[in-house]
């Protein structure tokens, strides 16, 4: 049954592939905002109570700089992703209606596409770029020591833990993007979803940083386990305990969004009005 | 088989202000406006037929279609393929249907031609011999194997449309869709396009529906024609007895000395109507009513005919003529 979304798994890689100009000079933006954050921690460290000694909300400088170059890095190469785009377009082009009359659910043409994509991105700009980071933190000391095989286990789950953040920003995205059947319109959607992932996967603060009633809540939510979570998997600030509570909260999350994403789509496939012809 | 029950679609459109005032109202408070695209119709089409669904621009056509392959939801009524409801087992129905729209392709544009029909193999898990017996078959009929290497974007509209014809066809579908897979083409291809479904609907028993403007596709490839107009379904039977709907109209037209005039001409009988176009005698009759022979007669005895030309009724004429009934009537009514 799943081979059938193989060609789209392949269009996802190679596409990817394909852009890999584009993907570059993103990059290179990447690195300048990572600069100013790792400025602006070093200065909020500098001028706190503590000084450069002061661990704010369990943070020491060293890791919070780890932290936020790794999730620049994560989310650089989990959230390659066209998905909201690509059904907006696929809704006011009217070429929904090409899948629709295939015999392949629309959902799984998506993941599949974007699973591609994981696969390029990880291979093409993960493999490197993880490696220069944890051996440059590593050797300013900015980490804990990455020794086996505590460290080897704690990679095996981050490297699930980011499957299941590319996964649950796939769903993400596509709920979005079906909900353009109702407004016709991506902009808005995108920039909402845009701005509810980035504050609540921690992207922009780390969730510790949240008033505690709220922290509680974030984290049974699914969106700590597409940034936060992974990396602080990954830094070993969680023990494996820890570790396997989140990556139980995405799976689980990952199955209830996949399903309300079917429920939805079923309801807005109704709205489907193909223009023209 | 192919079973259409009381079907109903309304769209319902938004209607929207003038000017910069009109869009701040209606921001606030929406009206609708609705169209009954398609109101309650019902036919069935079984095994093996070659349907054609014709009506004028906007008469429903093409919604009709997109219901019948499980784009579209009915409002109410139903469409059943097969005995299962496309829009409701959507993935279940398009393994056995192809579908054509000849307005937009459905290939990938960048891609060559053949990886298209690739991915389509991996889509519809055709088995690896059923595909190249698909593609040979194809190759033949539509004769694409020549651009099978071509990017689908540098394709002419004729070489579009067959390649999309083929990859509507790939999976050997029981059921073939084609909403226009004539428009826009040369005559040359159309023939290709009409001998490939006829091949299709030979070897492999493929029902077909399509719609067309073009009255040749209906002539040549339908046994059965259905004809909507508004929504409403005006006709549905064989081609021939829409033809004889108003008679076998048959016209004769006539070469004749300047000397003979319509309006002075000898009269043969009442059922002839005589009148003059572009200085021609044209004598129109039903040739059930009155014996072709004496007005063949009548023409060279009494008109001094010195050349003829004899036509039937075309099948565009007759949709034509029920059509502007049809306007006519709705214009008293209201």
């Amino acid at each position: 049954m799943l081979k059938k979304y193989r060609p789209f798994l392949r269009a996802g890689a190679i596409d990817t592939m394909a852009y890999r100009f584009n993907i570059l000079v993103w990059a290179v933006i990447t690195v300048c905002q990572v600069a100013c954050l790792v400025f602006l921690w070093l200065a909020v460290y500098r001028s706190s109570a503590g000084g450069m000694d002061a661990e704010i909300h369990g943070f020491t400088y060293r890791e919070m700089i780890a932290y936020v170059v790794l999730t620049t890095i994560f989310n650089f190469v989990t959230f390659n992703n066209d998905t909201l785009w690509n059904i907006n377009t696929d809704i006011k082009k009217g070429t929904v209606g090409n899948y629709l009359i295939k015999p392949i659910s629309y959902r799984g043409k998506f993941a599949a596409t974007s699973l591609g994509s994981l696969l390029t991105m990880t291979l093409m700009f993960g493999l490197p770029l993880y490696t220069a980071a944890l051996v440059t933190l590593g050797s300013l000391g900015f980490l804990p020591d990455l020794s086996f095989p505590a460290f080897f286990a704690h990679l095996g789950l981050f490297l699930l833990a980011g499957l299941c953040a590319s996964l649950l920003n796939d769903v993400i995205a596509y709920i979005f993007g079906v909900l353009c059947f109702y407004t016709s319109s991506g902009w808005g959607l995108n920039s909402l979803k845009e701005t509810l992932v980035a504050f609540l996967s921690g992207t922009l603060l780390p969730l510790a940083f949240f008033p505690a009633g709220l922290r509680e809540v974030v984290r049974w939510m699914p969106f700590a386990g597409m940034s936060q979570n992974p990396v602080l998997i990954l830094m070993m600030k969680y023990d494996l305990a820890e570790s396997l509570r989140c990556l139980a909260v995405s799976a689980a999350w990952i199955v209830l969004l996949e399903l309300f994403a079917k429920f939805l789509f079923s309801r807005a496939v109704r709205k489907v009005t193909v223009q023209g012809g | 088989m192919i079973e259409v029950n009381d079907l109903t679609k309304i769209f319902r459109k938004p209607i929207r202000g003038n000017g910069l005032s009109g869009m701040v109202k209606t921001l606030f408070s929406r009206k609708y406006d609705e169209v009954r695209a398609v109101d309650g119709i019902s036919f069935t089409v079984p095994d093996g037929e070659i349907v054609g669904y014709i009506g004028a621009n906007g008469a429903g056509k093409s919604t009709t279609i997109k219901m019948m392959c499980g784009i579209l939801t009915p409002t109410s009524g139903s469409v059943r393929i097969d005995g299962v409801e496309p829009y409701r087992k959507r993935q279940q129905v398009a393994q056995h249907i192809g579908v054509v729209f000849g307005q937009k392709t459905q290939l990938w544009w960048d891609i060559p031609l053949v990886e298209s029909f690739k991915v389509l193999k991996e889509i519809y898990q055709i088995s690896d011999a059923d595909y190249a017996e698909r593609m040979d078959f194809l190759g033949e009929v539509l004769d694409i194997t020549r651009f099978l290497t071509q990017p689908v974007r540098t394709l002419s509209l004729g070489e579009r449309m067959r390649a999309d014809l083929a990859a509507s066809m790939l999976h050997n579908p029981r059921i073939l869709f084609l909403d226009e897979p004539t428009i826009g083409l040369d005559v040359l291809v159309k023939e290709r396009i009409r001998s490939a479904i006829h091949a299709l609907n030979k070897t492999y028993g493929t029902t077909v529906v399509l719609t067309t403007h073009d009255m040749n596709d209906i002539e040549n490839l339908c046994s059965r024609i259905i004809l909507l107009e508004k929504g409403r379904i005006l006709y549905d039977g064989p081609l021939s007895s829409l033809k004889n709907r108003f008679g076998n109209i048959k016209t004769l037209t006539l070469t004749v000395p300047a000397e003979i005039k319509a309006a002075a001409a000898p009269v043969l009988s009442p059922e002839v109507a005589v009148s003059e176009e572009d200085g021609k005698m044209v004598l129109r009759f039903d040739a059930d009513r009155v014996a072709l022979e004496q007005v063949v007669q009548y023409a060279f005895r009494d008109l001094k005919a010195m050349d003829m030309k004899i036509a039937e009724i075309s099948i565009g004429d007759v949709v034509k003529t029920i059509l502007e009934q049809e306007e006519a009537e709705h214009a008293e009514k209201v």
